[in-house]
């Protein structure tokens, strides 16, 4: 776990810089691709749990010093996503060998649709109340297609970066 | 049984926990301290990644938009002409507005001095509409500023560095601009639904003489947070609610915010 930090934060950070470079202003009906959510959701499904749980931190504090929405919130929902994900994980469910070919894509587009409205439900915690005002099905939507098409080869990125650790959990 | 009180216990601890955190967050800028340590920790780094990840970006981008560069481009020549030719035929009425509302004491864009920048970046999320530009404190730029682009007012100044600054669209769900109609009888507060969903405003009082195409201008009303004068938006529908005591309305930017480039940010500060 250890040998793996370092490369799964330079990944991660890699992945904060193509979200914010090249997915923040490559806009599908005016939605952004929420791929520093995937990542996490990815090193989840791969069963790498403490390292999915790192690198949503990671990814999520980076992008959020570059957002004015509330600070931490993008963590907050990424935090969640992996948690989910690493469970599924776990228990081999989105094991991309072993599971039918749909089953990661299709966990990974119920994580887009359910990321947008878990992030307007957190910022309600600080008293955000504004947020669902924007175009929130939209955004759904579209990260669900988005997850549903880029999970396989970000799972695959995944469990590339977990092994250089070796062994996968 | 204690197992049930076992779990109250962490239910309770768990409740309480998230409660102290929630007030810590809201009160004592913890997360305001957070993003200033986080932002001047991974900025060398995530600018080194972002010079990298930049052409990549532009390349794609420009890959899926160029025809739509070009028509934009053909497009903006024409504007361009046309509106070269209604400056010209303006540039009279403008003066003579300038110095009857200099005789009035009503501050006008016109005289304010403005400071030209670079939009660098667009929001890089779907919860906030932003935009980030090339000049900061350094050019004069401060917290409150107006700023202008594409012929209408775009948002306000929130945030500031040495070299840069953030703005908020008027778009932006948490965005209030104080709007006049009416030859200057009727004020409204206008508010952002988000970047893809323009503006609306409530509580418009009925027997008011509003129709579609109606123009909504900043009110510039004693402390208030805009000069006056500065168009905002066109109105794009009116509706009554059976049984409601006021329209509601939906508008349309003046400026168009979709295709900005260049800003002008108005160094005028709400308590001047």
């Amino acid at each position: 776990m250890r040998r793996l930090l370092i490369p799964v934060t330079l990944v991660t950070l890699l992945i904060v810089a193509i979200q914010l470079s090249v997915f923040s202003s490559l806009r599908f009906a005016g939605v952004v691709i929420m791929i520093v959510w995937l990542w996490p959701l990815a090193m989840g499904l791969a069963g790498l749990t403490a390292l999915a749980l790192w690198s949503a931190v990671i990814a999520g504090i980076f992008f959020d010093t570059h957002t004015t929405t509330p600070f931490g919130l993008t963590a907050v929902v990424a935090l969640a996503l992996a948690y989910g994900a690493s469970r599924l994980g776990r228990e081999g469910v989105g094991d991309l060998e072993s599971a039918a070919w749909w089953v990661t894509p299709l966990i990974a587009g119920g994580a887009g649709l359910l990321a947008p409205p878990l992030f307007v439900g957190a910022s309600f915690f600080t008293l955000n109340f504004s947020l669902w005002r924007d175009s929130l099905l939209a955004a759904m939507v579209v990260n669900a297609v988005a997850f549903f098409l880029l999970a396989r080869p970000m799972t695959r990125l995944a469990r590339w970066v977990g092994s250089f650790g070796g062994s996968r959990r | 049984m204690a197992t049930d009180r076992s779990r109250r216990r962490t239910w309770t601890l768990s409740v309480a926990a998230l409660a102290t955190l929630v007030i810590l967050y809201l009160t004592t800028g913890v997360a305001s301290g957070l993003r200033s340590g986080a932002n001047l920790v991974v900025s060398p780094f995530s600018w080194a990644v972002n010079e990298i990840a930049r052409p990549v970006g532009h390349f794609f981008a420009g890959t899926v938009n160029y025809s739509d560069v070009v028509a934009q481009n053909q497009k903006l020549r024409f504007q361009l002409g046309e509106a070269e030719e209604r400056a010209n035929q303006g540039w009279a009425y403008a003066r003579q507005l300038q110095q009857l509302t200099t005789e009035l004491n009503v501050p006008f864009v016109g005289s304010l001095p403005t400071v030209a920048a670079q939009v660098t970046t667009l929001s890089p999320t779907n919860f906030a509409a932003t935009v980030d530009i090339s000049k900061g404190r350094d050019s004069g730029i401060l917290v409150g500023m107006p700023v202008v682009a594409n012929g209408g007012l775009i948002g306000s100044v929130i945030g500031t560095t040495p070299h840069g600054a953030t703005v908020r669209l008027i778009t932006d769900t948490a965005s209030l601009v104080g709007v006049t109609f009416n030859a200057g009888k009727t004020d409204i507060v206008v508010s952002g639904r988000g970047l893809n969903s323009g503006l609306s405003a409530s509580s418009v009082p009925l027997g008011t003489s509003i129709v579609q195409g109606t123009k909504l201008s900043t009110d510039g009303l004693n402390g208030g947070l805009f000069p006056a004068g500065l168009p905002v938006a066109t109105v794009k529908t009116v509706t009554l609610t059976p049984g409601a005591a006021t329209y509601n309305l939906t508008l349309q930017p003046a400026a168009d915010l979709r295709h900005l480039t260049y800003v002008d940010v108005v160094l005028w500060e709400p308590s001047s």
